[in-house]
């Protein structure tokens, strides 16, 4: 697609330049040079070339904040996607956190490699090779061995454990699920970095998968991966038969029906929590209630708000493992302090992604609160 | 970021025959001919020569080339030789690459197809990466013409005494009221026997005396920073509680202190006593009191009698309790640590009795039992009388695992037969024996000193003593002789053991302050153990001495005039290259999590805050060695390392399959 | 050429030690397949877990990773850094399904032109006859 069609496609040209997209951006607040109103200007007047040599074309974090709040409905995010997909034709990408190793991981599995990714099964799991319901865990594995302990860039976490403690919710709900080596990444950062070829192969291979399972319904916690999986799979590899689930709306239905139940607390002290909502879940898939609904049907919990939640919060600060800099430390730092201004002890993610990136942040700083998963709070007091 | 056209010049090198018989240089040259960004694909006879160098500068000139590949022999041969002709034609030097296809790839394979395959792709990988060079600037810094020499034992006072000679201003900090060090404390020396105090004395005068030596005696060194030519340093001057310039040494104080006799004597190594107020030895220098504070009635209790009898006592009013420690800031230039030894605690090995038997000695003990200056004013006497039986023991922390000792101390052997020979010479009736695993006699003069002390009686036995104990009055030493077989007791009235040497207690804390490393055995590593025996891996600090391991007074003598020389040659010079290909941070890009600076061996990166609450790494370049660990280990890609970017070892991947 | 499977080999060497021993080898004009291709590097703590990665992604059968002795690193640790982050990288490829036993670190000194020669006569060997890495024709 030309700069031109991109404009068209996106609604750029209905920009009324009032700012509230740069204003609202975390971005821009923090690196002046960034600005999307300016990216949709200069596309509007021609000037594509331009922005698909920009480096910071690399720093949008697709946060969605500026396409929420704009005025004209400008579809920054795909506008962004699409320039990207056309920069990336021309050789041109971002700067890569961690020597561009996740970007290789990810087109690696595109490959008919006989993957080892189900490692982190423990015996105390159920799960299958075939069946209704496909687990789709996503990068999990590949992020322990990164920043999980003994990983060359350790940063306090088990990020394995969140799909310990999905199976073992999902058998407490009475489901098996199917966990596949011959799952891939889903394709999302691909995507979003501009390869779309590379999306479409990993894309294609997880179908296969997930198909041959026998599975009608795929579960994610990974709330990337759930959007990929039911919106960006269906555009660009037409209509699927499968019913695309995120683990946090199927367990608030399953609160409501009574199948999901939470030990008593037995303290009167409820320790105080705080949410921050991941933007592909929040923004993205407007998933904001459900993670509120399980938290607060969880005995000696108390839920406190940040100042910004819902679809006004701040995003994690990284995106895709491009352009991670000073800039998104500082974003992060913010989130974290906002989180610490509620009071709460812990700060809970529903992101895996998310986690990983505000417990980077938080690695050699003076921020305190403890990060968790939701998911660990679960396994920790359901019955 | 360089924006004109890459041009790039291939030149593959026949090297003779020793690349043509096996690579077929023709075909290489034309595969390479259609890579993009090369101008020119050349082959020649050799181009090391004159002419083929030739042909590089003509190249550069005619043709406007900017990156040079010099595919030849191995880099570490010819990498300098190319750089300077590019030089000479107006290239940066580091616009070079070079593609090794003579050492990897001609010598070692055989079939010439596949080496000419291999020998394509590594030129290739070489093109790859020649596009995505850039030009480096080289740099110098500035040395500052003063030393810090750390420790005043005879290696610190060579090394200052050398420098300072030179016209170097020295800065001597020794942590003891003195300098001396354990030399100090020796009787005789071996093999000549000369009076350590008569050969030692006059070079601690002169240190005393040099105008271009500053003494900072009763200091410690407590922080380094800066590199090369530029060091920060600060010391900390201990009270002394007394005034340096008034005190003349004349020991009035000693004399009326209320705890005269009752102090232990560190310098006799707990064998004679002192006052609070005390001068370590006779020949001290400075040659000025020092207030014991630990000790002091009047420092800890804050009251002494009606008054300090030592401030009355004193003529000069030198006395002075309110002085406080003082920090004082030094900048120089080069670095010699001479922070010497300890000596091996006996104690570590209960079996010997060593502090439960007041017979057995150490070896330091010993030396102040028979120096003339000692306790005994030399006299050998133990509990009263004069032993008729010594038992000398070798290897007493050396060469044992079992305290973690696994070196040998290299004087042990040499100063028990001295010792054998000095007890012989005052005791001609003694019985002496030497117990001894080997006897390492490798020094100048020495085989024959071991041969002359069992001329005079002195008995070896073979084999290592297994315990001690007492039998009466008397000690019983127990051994095989390994060289009978059998078992053989002793009966001693005083045992010597040939306690060794051992790494300075705080050995890891000077290690971090300086930033060198330390070898398994605990002792400062040193460069290299054979080319670079005196320099660190921080460049402009030096060792000298003990403080890098075991050495007797000649061995430290020489190390230390070689570390003097290593610091007097960067001083002379004024300047100092460093390291070209360092590493680099995009200060935008650093997130400031520290990764660089946890991983450095060499202290290169720092976080600053260069906005509140926003840390940016900034890498020294003086300091940077060039390894590129902090870029591997730089999560977010801010590091990159010079010469050796990411991208530019990626493009040499990509082609080199 | 035969018609038998040569894989592509992709080395790192550190430049003050097993470079300097490779050197040795061609010097001593010992002989080892030619399917291995060196990248020189000035230290192996500079092997990021990502080339090793791009390497087997752009076609490499197997990859070599050498670097100096412990204890004799240019660089003091440098070599134990490269230990440290070859252990998560031979994890990724196997978990990726490539195999470790792709993946070789050895220890080779400047004088061990005997031993360059021969950890890469062997692993060429391994790398032989584990195959081409599967699927790469798909990439």
């Amino acid at each position: 697609m030309n700069s031109e069609a991109i404009v068209k496609e996106t609604r750029a040209y209905h920009c009324l330049e009032c700012g509230v997209c740069t204003s609202s951006c975390p971005v821009a607040r923090v690196n002046p040079s960034f600005s999307p109103r300016l990216l949709v200007e200069k596309a509007i007047f021609g000037f594509g070339d331009e922005i698909v040599r920009d480096r910071d074309l690399w720093s949008c974090l697709v946060c969605g904040r500026c396409t929420s709040r704009c005025p004209s409905n400008v579809d920054y995010l795909n506008f962004i996607k699409e320039m990207r997909i056309e920069a990336s034709k021309l050789g041109q990408k971002g700067l890569f956190s961690h020597d561009g190793i996740f970007n290789t991981i990810m087109e690696l599995q595109s490959l008919s490699l006989q993957q080892k990714r189900t490692f982190w099964i423990t015996d105390d799991l159920e799960v299958a090779d075939e069946g209704e319901c496909f687990y789709f865990v996503g990068c999990l594995p590949y992020f322990d061995l990164v920043f999980g302990e003994g990983g060359y860039c350790d940063v306090g976490l088990k990020p394995t454990d969140r799909a310990r403690n999905t199976v073992r919710i999902l058998n407490k709900m009475g489901i098996k699920p199917v966990v596949s080596n011959d799952e891939r990444c889903c394709g999302h950062d691909l995507l979003w970095n501009g390869d779309l070829e590379g999306f479409r192969r990993l894309a294609e291979l997880n179908l296969k998968t997930i198909k041959k399972s026998g599975a009608k319904k795929v579960i994610c916690l990974c709330p990337e991966g759930y959007v990929t999986l039911k919106r960006d799979y269906p555009l660009y590899l037409g209509e699927q038969d499968l019913e695309v689930v995120q683990l946090y709306r199927l367990l608030a239905d399953k609160l409501k029906e009574g199948k999901l139940n939470f030990v008593e607390s037995g303290s009167d002290n409820p320790v105080k929590v705080t949410f921050h909502d991941p933007c592909s879940l929040g923004r993205i898939a407007e998933i904001y209630e459900e993670p509120r609904e399980i938290l607060s049907g969880i005995p000696g919990i108390e839920l406190v708000e940040m100042e910004r939640n819902r679809a006004d919060a701040l995003c994690c600060g990284t995106s895709g493992w491009v352009n991670c800099s000073s800039c998104s430390k500082q974003i992060q730092i913010e989130r974290l302090k906002e989180a610490e201004a509620t009071g709460a002890d812990i700060l809970l993610t529903a992101c895996p992604k998310c986690g990983i990136h505000l417990s980077c942040a938080k690695y050699n700083s003076d921020i305190k609160i403890e990060i968790k998963d939701i998911t660990d709070l679960i396994v920790e007091k359901m019955v | 970021m360089e924006t004109a056209e890459i041009r790039i010049g291939v030149y593959i090198c026949h090297c003779g025959i020793n690349i043509a018989s096996t690579v077929d240089v023709d075909s290489v040259r034309d595969s390479i001919s259609k890579l993009p960004n090369v101008i020119v694909s050349r082959d020649f006879k050799y181009m090391c020569s004159d002419p083929g160098q030739e042909l590089v500068i003509k190249d550069i000139k005619e043709k406007g080339l900017n990156r040079i590949v010099v595919a030849s022999c191995s880099p570490r041969m010819h990498e300098p030789t190319f750089r300077m002709t590019i030089q000479q034609a107006g290239l940066n030097p580091y616009c070079l690459e070079m593609a090794n296809i003579r050492e990897q790839c001609s010598w070692v394979h055989e079939d010439r197809e596949y080496a000419t395959e291999k020998a394509v792709k590594l030129v290739s990988a070489a093109v790859a990466k020649a596009s995505l060079l850039e030009p480096l600037e080289e740099k110098e810094v500035e040395v500052r013409p003063e030393a810090l020499v750390i420790g005043g034992g005879i290696a610190g006072i060579q090394a200052s005494l050398d420098i300072a000679d030179a016209g170097f201003k020295v800065y001597l900090v020794e942590r003891e009221p003195s300098i001396g060090g354990h030399m100090a404390q020796l009787d005789k020396t071996f093999p000549t026997l000369d009076c350590s105090a008569c050969i030692l004395t006059p070079r601690m005068v002169e240190v005393e005396r040099h105008p271009n030596i500053e003494l900072l005696s009763y200091s410690e060194v407590i922080d380094v920073s800066g590199y090369i030519g530029n060091f920060h340093v600060k010391v900390r001057k201990k009270p002394r509680y007394i005034k340096m310039d008034k005190c003349t040494g004349c020991g009035m104080c000693a004399e009326a202190c209320i705890m005269k006799g009752r102090i232990i004597s560190e310098f006799d190594v707990g064998m004679g006593k002192r006052s609070v107020p005390y001068i370590p030895f006779p020949y001290a220098v400075p040659s000025k009191y020092t207030m014991d504070s630990e000790n002091c009635l009047f420092i800890t209790k804050g009251k002494c009698g009606k008054s300090p009898a030592c401030k009355d006592a004193c003529s000069s009013d030198a006395v002075d309790f309110e002085q406080k420690e003082e920090i004082v800031e030094l900048d120089v230039g080069t670095i010699v640590v001479a922070t010497g030894f300890d000596l091996f605690d006996a104690k570590e090995k209960p079996e010997y009795g060593y502090g439960l038997y007041d017979n057995v000695l150490s070896g330091l003990e010993f030396e102040r039992l028979v120096s003339s200056s000692g306790p005994t004013q030399g006299k050998i006497i133990i509990g009263g009388k004069e032993p008729k039986n010594v038992v000398f023991v070798q290897c007493v922390g050396s060469r044992d695992k079992s305290v973690g000792n696994e070196y040998c101390s290299r004087v042990c052997c040499m100063y028990t037969a001295k010792q054998a020979h000095l007890v012989h010479e005052k005791l001609p009736d003694a019985k002496l024996t030497v117990f001894y695993m080997d006897i390492r006699a490798f020094g100048k003069g020495y085989e024959e000193f071991y041969d002359r002390v069992r001329e005079e009686g002195v008995r070896y036995i073979r084999g290592n003593v297994s315990e001690i104990i007492k039998k009466g009055d008397r000690l019983l030493v127990m051994a095989e002789d390994t060289l009978l077989g059998e078992p053989v007791d002793i009966e001693a009235d005083l045992v010597v053991l040939a306690t060794g040497i051992v790494p300075r207690r705080d050995v890891k804390e000077v290690a971090n302050l300086l930033k060198i490393s330390q070898s398994p055995d605990g002792f400062f590593l040193e460069g290299h153990p054979k080319m670079r025996p005196v320099d660190t891996a921080t460049d402009g600090i030096y060792l000298a001495g003990c403080a890098q391991g075991p050495k007797d007074i000649p061995d430290t003598v020489a190390q230390a005039k070689g570390a003097a020389s290593s610091a007097m040659t960067k001083m002379a010079r004024g300047k100092v290259k460093v390291e070209v290909t360092t590493a680099s941070v995009d200060t935008f890009v650093c997130r400031g999590c520290g990764r660089c600076v946890e991983v450095c061996e060499y202290g290169a990166p720092n976080l600053e805050e260069v906005e509140p609450g926003i840390l940016v790494s900034q890498i020294n370049d003086s300091i940077c060695k060039g390894c590129g660990a902090c870029s591997v280990a730089c999560p977010s890609g801010a590091i990159s390392m010079k010469h050796f970017k990411n991208e530019q070892i990626l493009s040499q991947i990509e082609a080199v399959i | 050429m035969s018609e038998e499977f040569e894989p592509n080999i992709v080395g790192f060497a550190c430049n003050w030690c097993s470079y300097a021993g490779a050197d040795l080898a061609g010097t001593s004009r010992m002989k080892y397949p030619p399917n291995i291709r060196i990248i020189r590097v000035m230290c192996s703590g500079r092997v990021s877990p990502a080339f090793i990665l791009k390497a087997f992604q752009m076609g490499a059968d197997g990859v070599l990773v050498t670097g100096c002795h412990p204890g004799d690193c240019h660089y003091i640790a440098g070599n134990l850094k490269c230990e440290k982050t070859m252990g998560t990288t031979r994890k990724l490829i196997d978990v990726l399904g490539i195999g470790e036993e792709r993946l070789r670190l050895e220890w080779v000194s400047a004088s061990e032109g005997s031993k360059f020669a021969d950890v890469v006569t062997d692993f060429t060997n391994r790398i032989r006859g584990l195959g081409p890495l599967s699927g790469k024709s798909q990439g």
